[in-house]
């Protein structure tokens, strides 16, 4: 069975006609995940993009098939922490997931999400990452990349701007809490995402597993909307966003390209980035390539005890 | 029967938080609360609590685990104190707009700065416009009946709205005396079997918490929630009178008239200081003035009726506050008192005073000199302070 016989064989779990950007893919990954993830899922849904465009639901209209709810901006790890400790108490399986964007991960939500993953809490969180505050009009947060133009980091001519500071590392941030799962994931690699989405579902009976997903935003980041997965692969195709699975404390990279992208071909896809100077790009692409050559070590280094 | 033990504050919660089974406890030490979550992990170490318990990192997160809990359908139960009440802010208000029947002790504490760890009412009473239901106690005894009361006010299905027992941290948290410590079976009788929730994420039955939702649906969720509300008055009262009936205590319920007769001057007191208010009332009335205090148990709702009926007659009285408006020169409680009287069309003379912040004692003398300054001495607009003279 190809991937898509298979994904097209699953029930989806969340309602039609949502109203997300054009060339957005972030409703194609939960869809997908939900799909994996099926009907015995109690969905959390922060505040961000995908609480704005309907998947909670509208006054007295779910937004999905399965129980959905909207959480704070920063209690979603807690919440679910809740949800599952009341269903376990019950000993009904259920899968207690998280679908939260970068603000609600790597800022406000940090403090719960890294308390849930220090206790092993049993549940699911992704992070849809598009590097901003992309849903209330393109703010910067935590997670937005250095230099890059946000509407909290503009630039001027006078003093260039955009961001600068670097972004957090949030897949490694999580790996070092050493919970028994954690995979990076692209909409541009959906077999890719499903199988680590599976095997979250597997391990999250250890404790707290973590799917970190960078989303390139059509719209806050100044990206054609046809190009919106070509822009997802160069993440990936550059470094930028490697594609690789910590289990139980073991790196494995996912995909490997003999001859990296330059980081340039990515960069120069999106508005946000336009004002870069050549020194600035070298300087992202040293970065760029200094962690992916502490990831490869990672990988190297084997089981950890 | 009841087993009868010497228990300090923390521990009559603690104990009364193991005898009503909750499914989930989630809870952060802060002082003057950290005693609870101690005694709670050690019921659980031993055997004798079976909830699940969540070691959480913060008190955003117990509120949070909580609120997470109860949606799934758990009986649950925490404490915390000021900065820690102050944290929890977010979700705390969204446990009572929510409908969900959590129940949670708060170790009164004042607020900083400056830095205190002591008593104090104003964590709590800041708080009394989030929606919560809120009960103030005066001792350990009441600490352990009106947790166990607790449970059955917010499941009560025509409440189902979030309590809180407010019980002054240090004077009752680190203070022991006698407490009756009914059985398990006599609370498991008096909370008997309980209804489950109509709202909970239940795989079975998907539903959505918390869509998008417009203001005309808003304004029915507000006008339900304030009607809930205003039913806990009748609700609190039943519950006294049948706790009474089975244990032999009664609290009055929504407040309690002390020696209030043939009064013509009170005071009104929320909380421990009502011990010391009893005591100066007796010695009042041993020379020769008519007094009586009136003890306002529910903040949240507060029993208009109750309290003003019972202050009606009075030439004056007095409210004491743990507390402070700021911006309003009075206490928080006398707000609620004055404009309870409102509601009388008549003119009762009324004094605010302000004392015991951040531990400061309330003591007999004190409350004693309140009692003759208002008899002798019309009110003010502004508060007086009840301050122990400094050597």
């Amino acid at each position: 069975m190809t991937i898509t016989e298979k994904l097209a064989a699953l029930p989806d779990m969340i309602s039609p006609g949502i109203s997300s950007c054009v060339g957005c893919n972030v409703e194609l990954i939960l869809r997908t995940c939900m799909k994996v993830l099926g009907s015995e899922t109690v969905l959390a849904i922060p505040p961000g993009c995908m609480g704005g465009v309907g998947v909670v639901g509208h006054n007295t209209k779910s937004g999905a098939k399965c129980p959905v709810f909207f959480p704070l901006l920063d209690n979603v790890a807690s919440m679910l922490a809740g949800i599952k400790l009341q269903y376990e108490r019950e000993n009904r399986p259920v899968h207690a997931v998280a679908f939260a964007g970068d603000g609600a991960t790597v800022d406000a939500g940090l403090q719960c999400l890294s308390g849930a993953a220090e206790r092993g809490d049993r549940i699911i969180y992704i992070c849809y990452d598009n590097e901003g505050y992309m849903n209330t009009g393109y703010q910067r947060s935590g997670s937005t990349g250095k230099y890059a133009w946000t509407s909290t980091t503009p630039v001027s001519a006078a003093n260039r701007g955009g961001k600068r500071q670097h972004k957090k590392d949030i897949a490694q941030i999580m790996a070092m809490h050493d919970i028994p799962y954690l995979a990076t994931c692209s909409p541009a690699y959906i077999p890719d995402m499903v199988s680590k989405v599976e095997k979250a579902m597997v391990y999250s009976q250890e404790g707290l597993v973590f799917l970190h997903i960078l989303n390139p935003c059509v719209t806050g980041w100044g990206i054609r909307p046809d190009l919106s997965i070509q822009a997802a692969r160069l993440s990936v195709q550059s470094n930028y966003h490697p594609l690789y699975e910590v289990v139980r404390g073991k790196y494995h990279l996912s995909m490997e390209f003999p001859e990296a992208k330059p980081l340039q071909e990515y960069l120069g896809l999106m508005r946000k980035y336009a004002h870069l100077t050549p020194e600035e790009i070298a300087e992202l692409q040293a970065v760029t390539t200094s962690k992916w050559q502490r990831l490869k070590q990672l990988a190297a280094m084997g089981e950890l005890s | 029967m009841a087993n009868y033990d010497v228990l300090n504050g923390n521990r009559a919660a603690a104990v009364a938080a193991l005898l009503c089974r909750p499914d989930v406890i989630a809870a952060y030490p802060i002082t003057p609360q950290t005693p609870v979550v101690e005694y709670l992990m050690q019921f659980a170490a031993d055997g004798l609590l079976t909830s699940a318990l969540c070691e959480v990192e913060s008190e955003l997160s117990a509120m949070s685990v909580l609120t997470g809990a109860t949606l799934a359908g758990a009986r649950s139960f925490t404490a915390t104190s000021s900065q820690g009440l102050a944290l929890m802010y977010e979700p705390y208000f969204r446990a009572s707009t929510l409908r969900l029947p959590i129940v949670m002790a708060i170790v009164n504490r004042e607020m900083i700065s400056p830095q205190s760890v002591w008593g104090g009412q104003q964590d709590a009473l800041t708080l009394r416009d989030a929606g919560w239901l809120q009960l103030y106690v005066e001792d350990n005894q009441e600490i352990l009946d009106t947790i166990i009361q607790a449970f059955r006010l917010a499941e009560h299905p025509e409440v189902l709205l979030p309590v809180n027992i407010c019980y002054d941290g240090f004077y009752l948290s680190h203070m022991a005396e006698r407490v009756a410590i009914p059985s398990q079976e006599e609370v498991d009788t008096f909370l008997g079997v309980r209804q489950p929730s109509p709202v909970v994420l239940d795989t079975r039955h998907p539903i959505a918490v918390d869509p998008l939702t417009t203001g005309e649906y808003v304004m029915e969720y507000r006008h339900k929630q304030v009607q809930a509300t205003r039913k806990a008055l009748q609700v609190v009262q039943e519950l006294n009178s049948s706790f009474a009936q089975s244990f032999g205590r009664d609290y009055g319920g929504c407040s309690e008239s002390y020696r209030m007769e043939d009064a013509e001057y009170a005071l009104v007191t929320i909380g421990s200081m009502t011990g010391a208010a009893r005591e100066a009332v007796d010695l009042q009335r041993q020379l020769g003035q008519k007094v009586g205090l009136v003890k306002v148990r529910l903040l949240r709702p507060f029993p208009v009726q109750e309290v003003s009926q019972a202050l009606a007659y009075l030439q004056g009285y007095a409210v004491i506050d743990r507390s402070v408006s700021f911006g309003r020169d009075s206490g928080i409680l006398f707000q609620e008192v004055a404009a309870a009287m409102y509601t009388l069309g008549k003119y009762v003379p009324a004094q605010s005073y302000i004392g015991g912040l951040g531990g400061e004692d309330i003591t007999v003398p004190m409350l004693q000199q309140v009692l003759a300054e208002i008899a002798a001495k019309p009110p003010e607009p502004t508060a007086r302070w009840l301050q122990q003279e400094v050597d």
